[in-house]
């Protein structure tokens, strides 16, 4: 009779494995592939990129892969090309790539594997070419907020299609569990058990970085912002770190788990790749992996840029100081670091004071990057 | 999965070891059998050390798996031994450390990287043009075909009348020969593993048929590694294109004939240059769950209505009612195995799952796993999508299911009704003198658990193994 | 019940289901501006409803369920002085009245689930602020868990409280009064605000509580309440008065999902008025790094043996969890990224604009996840489908105004409650004005 008990009851539903979606944000930033061309040129990583991604594919016949150039001057896609996505991420979902009419002879390749390495190459020529010697001087940092948060829009858009298709919860679920102002899902606690996870599309995000922290320091705050969505909606992000270091992206693996690796030799990349990024969240729970124990959660100031461990924080904008700011006035808000009151009407920010224009300068209107930001 | 995965690895693992050292020439082969047969964990294993120049210490790869994972590493090291893909080696300080042998490495960085000349991933047709077949065609196509040899077996011709499928001599001899069904002169007549198999997913059928295909081909001569291999690469090739036939040998000719019949391979007519694989065949590597979708879809909905997001059809209510969106007259003859219907409409039919119904069911020897299974995999979206959603605030630990548990469990009791004998092998005892006699040998044999029953009354006990015992009497009696 | 919680509505396409989804939304998104339970307002969610060209109304459905998706993210992005330190006090009524099932499983069983989830998502808004816990029993205020900062303490004294049963009569004043004693020494940069979960009808005080609200007026402690039964009279002139007038904090919740709304609105930092500055807010702060030692030592905190830990960036003692305060020297300690999760209070991202449709041409998928737009109809039929719903764009198009790219509802939605950050803005670099070109033609090939 003991056939009939509650562990057995569901184990129907917990063997449709979801596949896994791994979306890659490649540092193309060119300044610091100059520098590292003696031991790993770029299409040198570029292949063993590719091998990697194919060694995904070949996992799991619905394994899907996402790549996004975190260039320079702008972040864009390289796999799937967004003007042909309908034929693309629509058809590849079950792995069968629609035909765009081009058959070329070349027929000793798995297809799927073939399709990303043509798209990647091309689009990533592409971008080299219009990138414009204009472009790079003085520009030494690469847009890793911007290829986050468009990594984080496909993993999104993913999510909510795969689950439309298979009836899993999706991320705007993951999303309520902490978000206060989140979705409407009515259960809350008990949706997260480990079979759930099992049936949401597994995510991941792997920053294969190359530009320092300081480079990227005036984007502090999106990036955090995409790390913070990411530990909500219990995504991963990995960090294969081929040169320079970076403290932000040390943090994001720490808050995401995520693994963290440096390079001691950048023309291993490939093995580092297949050892430490391939095995996806599944395999992951039963491997040691090599995450960084150490991890520096100094912070910089936002007036002189220096590394502190012992600060001063204004309670009304958390902006960090080294030093008590000149006549007590916060630099970021302009309050005179007086507490409020209540029982009045609610306080606008007074509107930020112009600050030096810094070389590397400010100011995207929409998202507020022109704060003044810790940079390590 | 479980299911599905293994009959495919229980044959390969019989095959001899230079079987293997054949098929992994290919790398298609490598490929199909890396992502189908492997579980994640072996996956892993292979992928680290595919490109390590040194074999791995096995201490290494022990320490590199969590020790409350030892089981998983274990199940994984082994079936990757038994497909000798992983071997044990000694390095040159005399180290027990694993490598991944030859062939199939050589082949899977063959596929990954894209080898130079082989020609494992099919070749393409030239010719182009307006005598491409569309995708829907050859969909359409493979589930005609399909549900014509699953309809050959339920019998379903004469329930609908509307499709008399030419089925070819091979195809019957094959099903006889796999024991699913048994034919009595005109008559067909399906056995108890022919309604096991009619109920499994479309991806496994295709398994268990091309298994037996692979079988029987020892048997006409040709060489079950060429087969093999051959089935292999159709795995790997691409739904709507057309591939050329002038690369294949007389032998996967003959086999891609036969698989023509069965929907796998379409071509426009036996002696056309070209062929095109169905999505049966490139989807004979993909998971259960990614391969639902697309095939079952097409398979199963209403005809000329697929295409749709919907894979499933069936809801199935907490009441036992059944309702499923289908037209097909071989999903309805399934659900009627199990299911009392009721009305039937253009594209719906609904019934009731009911004691007696499952019963019947169970006579002819379906299990109430395959029931499950069957509703399981053709669950309508609708239904997936509000039980995963729901059967989360109150439960707590226990993940969702799809269907309603109530049903479920109720399946499995009615089945469990039948089950009220059940067979122990093993051992009596009995003609015990004196009830002294008799206790300290039963006690004994309680103790050490192999007592299944006793009878104080009748001085007899059973047990399950019984040298202990003897051997307790034994020097008893010396005593 | 579940049915018609809004997890639904991207699933159904039943007619019966969607009327009652988008009533159950617009009610209650009308109540939390009406305060509370008592008017249910009459809406014909019928007649908003028009037969589309093809005789099906899925497209006014489809139109409702985007608009009720956009409702959401419109909220006010001015950005807001927030009082970021807070100083709580959470109050649970555990009395008789607890014990009614009309929230399942029980008010009581209920309410401890949403607490600790309140409790977690609290600290996660506002990571350097100090939490306690009150109750209300047997006509006594008792202590849950004292005020600190560390989550799992508050948490574990929650579930604590799960075996025992909910008895007695609640006393409101008892409660305000122990929780004024507990917020009365916190420091005047921060807020002081109590919480409420009152499921009682009554309260059974000691005293005058009239009195106990002008002493909370005075210390500037700011109550909420969540009340689950009915609107009380005294609860509502206790959340106006210790407000300044200001009736959204008292709510009472309709079902389950209400309630959770509910409380965890009170998550985001509240508005800081101006009225009168006066005390320092500078902070001093130590941001510790994590160490690994090789063998284990004791921790200032707990005195256990761990390996792990933060050393105190001043005096160098160990401490397990952080935000933590130095044992030793008082020093406040916290992670950096915990400050970072704040930011994205002080500088919201701005809502997006409703494209037209003779704008929509320029785009023809969304720029973040490359989901295809509707084509753009001939021009005639632009006015055609005029009754869509409120906040809805016709053309499916939402547009950033900072950098002028497009976006679909579903990153509309992702980019304001998840992210923070617009795709499109941090995608290019914006500082050299040369270089628009190249960016806005590199966009239309590969982004």
């Amino acid at each position: 009779m003991n056939s009939v008990d509650a562990s057995e009851h569901y184990d129907l539903g917990t063997t449709d494995l979801a596949p896994s979606l791994l979306t890659i944000v490649f540092d193309t930033n060119p300044h610091a592939w100059a520098a590292l061309n003696q031991s790993l040129p770029l299409s040198n990583a570029v292949a063993n990129l590719l091998v990697f991604i194919n060694a995904h594919l070949a996992c799991n016949y619905a394994n899907e892969v996402a790549v996004v150039a975190s260039h320079s001057q702008k972040a864009a896609w390289l796999y799937p090309s967004q003007h042909e996505t309908p034929s693309t991420t629509t058809a590849d979902r079950d792995g069968d790539v629609a035909m765009n009419g081009s058959a070329p002879a070349q027929t000793n390749k798995y297809r799927p594997f073939r399709i990303v390495e043509e798209q990647v190459t091309k689009n990533l020529k592409d971008l080299m070419d219009s990138t414009s010697s204009g472009d790079l001087r003085g520009n030494t940092s690469t847009m890793l907020a911007g290829a986050l948060t468009l990594a984080l829009s496909h993993i999104n858009r993913r999510t909510i299609a795969w689950a439309e298709e298979h009836g899993g919860a999706d991320l705007e679920d993951a999303a309520a569990e902490g978000g206060g102002s989140g979705g409407g899902t009515g259960s809350g606690a008990g949706r997260h058990s480990a079979a759930n996870e099992d049936e949401r599309l597994q995510s991941r995000i792997l920053i294969v970085s190359v530009s320092g922290s300081s480079d990227s320091a005036h984007q502090y705050i999106p990036v955090m912002n995409g790390i913070f969505a990411c530990q909500r909606l219990q995504i991963p992000i990995d960090v294969c770190k081929i040169s320079g270091d970076a403290v932000f992206l040390q943090q994001a693996c720490d808050a995401t788990k995520g693994v963290y690796m440096a390079l001691s030799e950048p023309r291993g990349l490939l093995q580092y790749l297949m050892m430490a990024f391939l095995p996806d969240q599944r395999s992951r729970r039963h491997l040691v992996l090599p995450t960084r124990v150490d991890v520096d959660f100094r912070a910089a100031c936002f007036c002189h840029r220096r590394v502190v461990d012992v600060g001063y924080v204004c309670s009304i904008c958390l902006s960090i100081f080294c030093e008590p700011p000149p006549n007590n006035e916060c630099l970021t808000c302009g309050t005179s670091l007086d507490i409020g009151d209540f029982g009045g009407k609610p306080a606008l920010i007074p509107r930020k004071r112009k600050k030096k224009k810094r070389v590397n300068g400010t100011s995207a209107a929409g998202t507020p990057m022109s704060t003044p930001t810790p940079g390590p | 999965m479980a299911a599905s995965t293994s009959r495919p690895l229980e044959y390969l693992e019989g095959l001899p070891g230079t079987t293997f050292y054949k098929l992994y020439q290919q790398p298609s082969t490598a490929l199909a059998i890396f992502r189908r047969m492997l579980p994640d964990l072996a996956k892993c294993f292979v992928m680290a050390l595919l490109y390590l120049k040194d074999p791995l210490p096995t201490a290494d790869l022990e320490l590199w798996v969590r020790s409350e994972s030892k089981k998983q590493r274990d199940n994984a090291i082994s079936i990757l031994a038994r497909l000798h893909i992983l071997s044990k080696t000694r390095t040159g300080d005399n180290v027990l450390a694993y490598m991944v042998t030859n062939p199939f490495a050589s082949s899977l960085r063959q596929a990954l990287v894209g080898s130079e000349d082989s020609q494992s991933f099919g070749v393409f047709s030239q010719i182009s043009g307006e005598s491409q077949v569309s995708i829907a065609d050859l969909d359409d196509y493979a589930r005609q075909q399909w549900e014509g040899v699953m309809g050959y077996m339920v019998g379903t011709s004469a329930f609908s009348g509307q499709r008399e499928l030419n089925l070819s001599k091979g195809v019957k001899q094959l099903l006889q020969a796999g024991h699913l069904v048994e034919i009595r002169g005109s008559r067909v007549d399906i056995t108890k593993d022919g309604f096991g198999f009619v109920l499994q997913d479309v991806n496994t059928q295709v398994w268990h048929i091309l298994i037996l295909y692979v079988e029987s081909a020892e048997a006409i001569g040709m060489d079950s590694v060429e087969v093999l291999s051959f089935l292999f690469l159709l795995s790997s090739l691409e739904l709507g294109q057309s591939y050329e036939k002038k690369h294949l040998t007389s032998n996967q000719l003959r086999t891609l004939a036969d698989l023509a019949d069965f929907g796998i391979v379409y071509q426009d007519t036996p002696e056309a240059t070209r062929f095109y694989p169905t999505r049966l065949a490139t989807t004979l590597t993909s998971d259960s769950s990614a391969l639902n979708n697309p095939i079952t879809g097409s398979l199963t909905g209403p005809a000329g209505d697929s295409g749709g997001s919907g894979s499933g059809f069936i809801i199935v209510e907490t009441n036992y009612r059944l309702y499923a969106y289908t037209s097909s007259p071989l999903q309805i003859s399934l659900i009627s195995l199990f299911t009392n219907l009721k009305y039937r409409f253009p594209n719906l039919v609904t019934g009731k799952i009911t004691r007696q119904s499952v019963r019947r069911a169970i006579e002819i020897g379906i299990t109430a796993e395959q029931i499950i299974s069957y509703l399981h995999s053709h669950a309508h979206p609708q239904l997936r999508k509000h039980n995963a959603g729901h059967a989360t605030s109150n439960t707590g630990g226990i993940p969702p299911s799809v269907l309603p548990p109530t049903v479920t469990d109720q399946i499995r009791l009615w089945q469990l009704e039948r089950d009220r004998l059940r067979a122990t092998a093993g051992f009596l005892f009995k003609d015990f003198t004196s009830l002294a006699e008799y206790q300290s040998p039963c006690q004994y044999a309680a103790e050490i658990g192999v007592l299944v029953w006793k009878s104080d009354k009748k001085r007899m006990f059973f047990v399950t193994r019984h040298e202990q015992v003897a051997a307790f009497l034994r020097s008893r009696n010396q005593q | 019940m579940a049915d018609s919680d809004e997890e639904y509505v991207g699933d159904v396409t039943e007619d019966e289901d969607d009327l009652q989804v988008s009533r159950n939304d617009r009610t209650r998104s009308g109540k939390r501006k009406q305060r509370g339970a008592a008017e249910w307002e009459l809406s014909r969610t019928w007649e908003t409803l028009v037969e589309g060209a093809d005789g099906t109304i899925s497209s006014t459905v489809e139109g409702l369920l985007e608009a009720g998706k956009r409702k959401r993210l419109l909220k006010d992005t001015t950005p807001l002085q927030r009082g970021i330190i807070r100083h709580l006090i959470l109050i649970l009524d555990l009395s008789q009245s607890m014990s009614e099932k009309d929230l399942r499983p029980t008010r009581y069983l209920l309410s401890l689930r949403y607490a600790q989830e309140f409790v977690r998502e609290f600290f996660e808004q506002n990571p350097i602020s100090q939490l306690g816990v009150l109750g209300l029993r047997d006509g006594l205020a008792f202590r849950v868990s004292d005020m600190s900062g560390n989550p799992t303490e508050h948490i574990t004294s929650i579930q604590n409280l799960r075996p025992q049963d909910p008895k007695g009569l609640p006393s409101l004043q008892n409660g305000l009064e122990m929780a004024r004693g507990a917020l009365f020494h916190t420091p005047s940069h921060g807020t002081r605000e109590v919480l409420v979960i009152f499921g009682s009808l009554l309260s059974s005080d000691p005293g005058d509580i009239h009195q106990t609200i002008n002493t909370l007026v005075t210390d500037k402690v700011r109550v909420r309440i969540v009340g689950l039964a009915a609107q009380v009279a005294i609860c509502r002139e206790l959340c106006t008065r210790t407000n300044g007038g200001d009736e959204t904090a008292y709510g009472v919740a309709l079902n389950e999902q209400h309630f959770r709304e509910l409380m965890m609105e009170v998550t985001t930092p509240p508005a800081a008025y101006s009225e009168k500055r006066t005390a320092s807010s500078l902070l001093m702060m130590g941001f510790p790094s994590r160490t690994v030692e090789a063998d284990p030592s004791l921790c200032a905190c707990h005195s256990k043996p761990s390996r792990g830990g933060y050393l105190c960036s001043r005096c160098g003692s160990k401490v397990c969890s952080l935000p933590a305060e130095c044992p030793s020297c008082g020093l406040t300690l916290i992670l950096s990224t915990h400050l970072a999760r704040s930011y994205h209070h002080l500088f919201p991202l701005i809502n997006w604009v409703e494209v037209p449709w003779n704008r929509a041409s320029i785009s023809s998928a969304c720029f973040a996840c490359g989901l295809h737009f509707p084509p753009v109809p001939p021009e005639d039929q632009w006015h055609t489908a005029e009754n869509h719903a409120k906040g809805m764009s016709a053309s499916s198009r939402y547009e950033c105004t900072a950098c002028g790219n497009h976006f679909c509802i579903d990153c509309d939605l992702f980019a304001h409650e998840v992210v923070h950050n617009c795709p499109g803005c941090q995608s290019k670099s914006m500082r050299v004005p040369g270089n628009a070109a190249i960016t806005s033609d590199g966009m239309d090939t590969t982004a």
